[in-house]
């Protein structure tokens, strides 16, 4: 199976065959009847519109059961320029994907505030708002009488500046629309942006403290969504003429909802497939429509649960985050792990007198703490004293009730958690946090997300300079890999690894996010010996870089040789600070938490 | 050596018998795209059975100048006009269709409209009632040339109810909020206007499958309507109904075409007493007009006393008209003309439809089509009826 | 006049409120201890009032065909639990997952129903009390039908609160509802009140189901879908999993669609309603009665 995976992912990959399978599309159209040129018109949008959820959903996590809405704004809104005020369909198309997208981008506002169930009956909301609007705004949307007379090439009223287009020639331009825009969403998919959609799907917190925005992100997924489901529903109206409330209605949400998932997440193939799929089948076989109901249910039913990945997992493999050619062109350059070196100086981050109160709860009091470039400070105390609370207020995920946090002469206390990491203050988790289907070297080329500049347009076009920058950072990527000892299963999913690898793995990708102050919150816990000391090594070239360093943990062995001071934290307050040996003998942090251990010492 | 005449003449016979066999195919094939399935199956399925009921009939007599009819493409739409769409498509491609039906449902009715009209084959409507399908561009403009309609239209439904409604001089209609119950709304009260130039008329809207009529209801109360219409189908307009005696509402109740169906009555049981409706004459006249009595025997013949037809084989259900009896005009209506015009040519048909005078159809008793009426059914073909309990039965009686 | 007006509005909303309320109380039975809620339950409800139908049309007295639906439904309850929730939120898919399998289950049912009993409406014969019973309130008549579905709001949530507070049971179900794995390692029996509350969840919707049909006068397939959406509604501004919030809820989105219906326009009663859902979910997500959820980073 396996290799029929490979197989066919490697086909529906090659620019050749979809190049070819085009060529022969447009080719062959003129001998197939005109019902089954409409049908597959009909098969094309469903593509586009599939590929809204694919973005949304499947990449960057957001449920949508009201895409119908984005659908149903990009067809009236060319369906009245073009109709009523007898614009251009080439101006009118594309100002109803303005308009989708802009209407996306506002509903992210409310949409990014809440998830899950939530989320569902969000969206839920918006669609069946749209549909009581549409309903009601007679004098643009014709109501419940609907927008007759919209020019489409099904009926033969449609010119494009001035030259009559007829069926054939809209399924062939429909083609060309097609097979661009599935090469913008697969351009998309292995951009800086595509990853970022999926870290954040994963989990917000770990995208943040590399430096992606969640907001930012999410309202980006939201716009071009509804861009995208706005050019299928611009095209749709062009090609039936007539747009009725009833074709925007909550079936519509659940039938795109259904070919995304059936198709798999993910897979843009798939999701071709799956359009093909539910469009043809209903027409073909009307003995279907009966039963239509009843199949309808048990697929969606089902699918989830027999193939998770739809179609598309079936078929091909998973899809993968990195644009081949930038590895190609990566290949071919070398790069030094000294690279990350922080270019200024390195400033030191100053903890003032931090005070977190949760309620009644006080995690942390007036601790203060100084972490300087090229030294590593070890914060240990017994569990719930407050160390992680307090690498959690330093990175900007919790305000402090009381204190400051000082960086570089600025006061980064209370910033956004990916600001602070923007800023150069970047930590790792207690409990690795990285994408799971992501492969090593995907995870790692996360990191640097902020140090890729290239614009979102240059993204979706692959433009070489994009890629040029791409390839940069895989180099150092590579480097990092060396670094950390993980070349050799750089390509393989995250998730089939060991604990170990994927501690050192999201070491490496914060040492990507060229940090000059780095917060490692027990990143021994769970690593064997040749684990640990492969860690070792990998913090002493970070002190040897000039990074600022700070080391949550409990091993005392693991920071014996490593650190160069350290602080002990006691329910919240401090109660040492200084070198290690002193710490073995001062009587508060031996009451407090060592115990027995003082013994072994 | 000498040919005789007669071999002559046997031999141009033989010679050109193939020429003749080979430039007419065997069968009038006709088409149509209806809601056979799903929740408005009732419409759908309805005219699809006059139609089978009326090629049947047509077969057994010897077909049209002995060529055989047949429905060679029956699709399924579930009222959804994408798929109506892309049926019409698929029917439009088989060049071998030379007349066809309109899709039941004012939605996938004008969804197909212009396609149709762009390919000129003749089509007739059976059920939707909105006016823009036969005439798009205002009814004082010239009607789509190859689509004909023998429906309830909007415009002359709304003239029979004004007539009914006119007595009084406060009136309400709540209608559903699609495109039938706007339209209709909106002719009645102009009608009404018209008529009468002070009545007052509240005009109010609810979603079908509302659970709860209260608001609308209230509405009209507040306005002191003394008669209200209901434009909506049944199960709907037993809600309003209920809600109506719940809310100790009387006033003189009165339904459009749509409303007085099965559903109204089992929904509002006893209630249903006293409400006034309009809907087709044809069934409800004693004695019912010679092609009206045929085509119910026809249609108990076939399927029985069943859920279009109503228990009593007497008394037909008024609906039978609108559901079944349409499609069975419509399929009539086509033959005719295909007879008339001696070709199964789209123009010639068209043009014979547009000849046809007094035909009688079941439905209707007198149809007739000109190049400036596209619309057969008048007012005169319409009957204000009164629900009445009569034993442990409901009927429809008819007024006027 | 306009008293009167305004008070059948009132007493217009309070009564589909209850409705929504009724609704809102099977959701959240699922939502407590798996923190998911059936997107199908309108079918649920739809096929419970016409299996009583059937199960009546064939003879049967009319309260057996209420218990023997109510049954079946449950029965169906514990399928949902197994086959289209429980795989689904095992699934490394994520939330969304049981979203799209209960609704297409639902779907499922709709169809089944439409393939077997029919696709037109039905008649629904009254279970309790009939169309025409009233009492008067203020002068207002009240149907006795809707102070059914009111009362047996009212008595559920009542019986819920005690169940919850009182009882061993009810704990073991908040300990659930906060945290399940936790819960199955002190020894509860996590699996067995997951299906039970599937189970009465099914078999509220079949109450439901039945009451609310009663008062329409008809039953067709796709009978209760909107009537969820509009529970989900009630459900989420009263907060979610609470029971006083699921009443809040319903008699507040009740009360406003009747009063905007009647004093605003009739074409907005029903978008009203998902406007005020999406204004909830951004100002205050957690409902009126919810607890803001905080989960440590």
């Amino acid at each position: 199976m396996n290799r029929l995976r490979a197989f066919l992912s490697a086909l529906v990959a090659d620019w050749r065959l979809q190049a070819l399978l085009v060529l022969a599309l447009l080719l062959g159209a003129p001998l197939l009847s005109p019902g089954t040129v409409q049908i597959a018109s009909f098969v094309l949008i469903a593509a586009i519109f599939a590929q809204s959820i694919n973005l949304l959903t499947g990449l960057a996590g957001q449920i949508s059961l009201g895409h119908a809405g984005f659908f149903g704004i990009g067809a009236y809104c060319t369906g009245a320029l073009v109709k009523t005020h007898g614009l251009d369909v080439t101006l009118g198309v594309p100002l109803a994907v303005l308009l989708a997208g802009v209407a996306g981008w506002l509903l992210s506002f409310p949409a990014k505030r809440v998830r899950d169930v939530y989320l569902a009956m969000m969206t839920l909301g918006f669609g069946m708002v749209f549909f009581e609007v549409v309903r009601e705004w007679n004098s643009v949307t014709g109501g419940t009488m609907g927008l007759p007379g919209v020019p489409s090439a099904a009926l033969r009223t449609l010119s494009i500046l001035g030259v009559k287009v007829d069926g054939l020639a809209y399924f062939q331009l429909l083609l060309l629309i097609t097979a661009g825009t599935m090469l913008m969403v697969r351009n998309l998919t292995q951009s800086r942006i595509g990853r970022a959609f999926y870290a954040i799907h994963i989990s917000e917190i770990a995208a943040g403290s590399i430096g992606i925005p969640a907001g930012a992100t999410k309202q980006l997924a939201y716009a071009l969504s509804g861009a995208l489901a706005g050019l299928a529903g611009a095209l749709y109206a062009h090609l039936v003429g007539y747009l009725g409330p009833e074709s925007f209605a909550l079936p519509r949400s659940i039938e795109v909802l259904v070919i995304a998932i059936v198709g798999g997440l993910g897979s843009i193939a798939g999701q071709v497939l799956s359009a093909t799929l539910f469009t043809f089948l209903p027409e073909r076989l009307q003995v279907f429509a009966e039963w239509q109901f009843i199949a309808y249910g048990l697929i969606l039913t089902f699918s989830l649960i027999i193939l998770p990945k739809g179609i598309g997992g079936l078929l091909f493999e998973p899809p993968r985050f990195i644009r081949p050619r930038a590895r190609a062109r990566a290949a071919m350059l070398r790069a030094d792990a000294a690279m990350l070196r922080p270019a200024d100086q390195g400033a030191a981050l100053e903890a003032e007198r931090i005070t977190m109160r949760f309620g009644g709860l006080v995690a942390v009091d007036d601790v203060s703490l100084r972490l300087e470039p090229g030294r590593i400070t070890a914060l240990v105390g017994p569990n719930g004293s407050g160390k992680s609370t307090l690498v959690n207020v330093i990175t900007g995920i919790y305000r402090p009730s009381a204190g400051r946090v000082r960086f570089a002469g600025r006061d980064i206390t209370g910033l956004a958690d990916h600001q602070v990491a923007a800023a150069g203050v970047v930590r790792t988790f207690q409990d690795p946090r990285l994408v799971p289907h992501f492969t090593v070297r995907e995870n790692l080329l996360l990191g640097a997300h902020r140090q890729l500049r290239h614009s979102g347009v240059a993204a979706v076009l692959a433009l070489p300079g994009a890629t040029a920058e791409e390839a940069q950072q895989l180099a150092l990527v590579e480097a990092v890999l060396a670094l950390a000892d993980l070349t050799a299963m750089a390509d393989r999913p995250i998730d089939t690894l060991p604990y170990g690898t994927r501690r050192m793995a999201e070491v490496g990708r914060a040492l990507l996010a060229r940090p000059q102050v780095i917060l490692l919150d027990e990143p021994a816990a769970g690593l064997s010996e040749p684990e640990m000391e492969r860690l070792t090594q990998l913090i002493r070239d970070m002190k040897a870089m000039g990074l600022a360093i700070l080391l949550i943990d409990h091993h005392m062995d693991f920071l014996a040789d490593l650190v160069d001071d350290v602080v002990v934290l006691d329910s919240g307050r401090m109660i040492y600070r200084g070198d290690i040996a002193g710490m073995r003998g001062d009587a508060q942090v031996i009451a407090a938490y060592l115990g027995d251990e003082a013994a072994h010492a | 050596m000498k040919i005789s005449r007669r071999t002559l003449g046997l031999s141009a016979t033989a010679l050109s018998l193939p020429s003749l066999v080979q430039a007419q195919p065997a069968t009038i094939k006709l088409g149509f795209t209806a809601a056979l399935t799903g929740p408005f199956n009732e419409f759908g399925e309805g005219i699809n059975r006059g139609a089978q009921i009326a090629v049947e009939e047509c077969n057994k007599a010897g077909g049209i100048n002995g060529r055989m009819v047949a429905l060679a493409e029956v699709l399924d739409d579930q009222l959804v006009p994408d798929r109506a769409v892309q049926n019409l498509r698929r029917i439009l491609d088989n060049r071998e269709i030379v007349g066809l039906m309109c899709p039941s449902g004012s939605g996938p009715t004008l969804a197909i409209a212009d396609m149709i009209q762009a390919d000129g084959r003749p089509i007739i409507n059976p059920q939707a009632q909105t006016p823009a399908i036969v005439y798009p561009n205002g009814l004082d403009k010239p009607p789509r040339p190859n689509l004909f309609s023998i429906s309830i239209s909007n415009t002359v439904e709304s003239e029979k109810l004004a007539a009914a409604l006119s007595q009084y001089s406060r009136v309400g209609i709540v209608h559903e909020s699609t495109g039938y119950g706007v339209t209709g709304a909106e002719l009645v009260r102009q009608e009404l206007v018209k008529r009468k130039p002070g009545l007052r008329v509240t005009v109010e809207s609810y979603n079908q499958r509302a659970q709860d009529m209260t608001a609308q209801l209230v509405r009209v109360q507040r306005a002191n309507a003394e008669a209200m219409l209901v434009i909506g189908l049944g199960a709907d307009f037993a809600v309003i109904r209920r809600n109506m005696s719940r809310l100790n509402m009387n006033l003189a109740l009165f339904g459009a075409a749509g409303a007085v169906t099965m559903p109204y009555i089992e929904g509002a049981g006893d209630l249903v007493a006293g409400t006034r409706a309009v809907n087709h004459a044809a069934f409800g006249r004693r004695p019912m007009h010679g092609a009206a009595a045929k085509f119910v025997d026809l249609y108990r013949a076939k399927f029985g006393t069943d859920r279009w037809y109503g228990q009593d084989a007497a008394n037909p259900l008024i609906s039978l008209a609108a559901t079944v009896g349409s499609g069975y005009d419509c399929i009539n209506l086509l033959i005719d003309a295909i007879r008339r015009a001696g070709s199964t040519n789209a123009a010639e048909i068209v043009q014979a439809l547009d000849q046809t005078r007094d035909f009688e159809g079941a439905t209707i008793q007198k149809i007739s089509f000109t190049p400036q009426n596209h619309v057969a059914l008048k007012l005169e073909d319409l009957g204000t009826y009164e629900m009445l309990k009569r034993g442990d039965r409901v009927v429809l009686e008819l007024r006027d | 006049m306009m008293d009167d007006f305004f008070f059948s509005l009132l007493l217009a909303g309070i009564s589909v409120g209850a409705v929504y309320a009724l609704i809102a109380l099977g959701l959240n039975l699922t939502f407590w201890t798996t923190k998911t809620m059936n997107f199908g339950q309108g079918s649920l409800m739809m096929l419970c009032a016409m299996l009583t139908v059937f199960l009546s049309s064939q003879g049967l007295a009319m309260a057996l065909a209420v218990f023997g639906s109510l049954l079946v439904v449950a029965a169906f309850g514990v399928f949902i639990e197994r086959w289209t929730v429980r795989p689904a939120l095992q699934a490394s898919g994520g939330s969304m997952g049981w979203v799209v399998s209960t609704l297409g289950f639902g779907i499922f049912l709709q169809g089944v129903a439409a393939k077997y009993f029919g696709s037109q409406a039905v008649a629904f014969p009254d279970v309790v009390f009939t169309a025409q019973d009233f009492v008067t309130v203020f002068g207002q008549y009240v149907s006795l039908q809707y102070l059914v579905v009111l009362a047996v709001a009212v008595a559920l949530i009542l019986a819920l609160e005690l169940f919850v507070r009182k009882t061993v049971w009810g704990q073991a179900v908040h300990a659930v509802s906060l945290d399940p794995e936790l819960a199955l390692v002190q020894g509860i029996p996590v699996r067995r009140l997951v299906l039970g509350s599937f189970m009465l969840s099914s078999a509220l919707a079949g109450v439901a189901g039945v009451l609310i049909a009663q008062i329409g006068g008809t039953v067709d397939p796709a009978f209760g879908f909107d009537l969820v959406l509009l529970g989900f509604v009630a459900a989420v501004l009263g907060g979610m999993g609470s029971s006083m919030g699921a009443l809040a809820g319903g008699l507040l989105v009740g009360i406003i669609s009747k009063l905007v219906g009647g004093y605003v326009s009739t074409a907005a009663e029903h978008g009203i309603a998902f406007a005020l859902l999406m204004m909830a979910l951004a100002l205050r997500p957690q409902g009126l009665f919810g607890k803001a959820e905080v989960s440590k980073a």
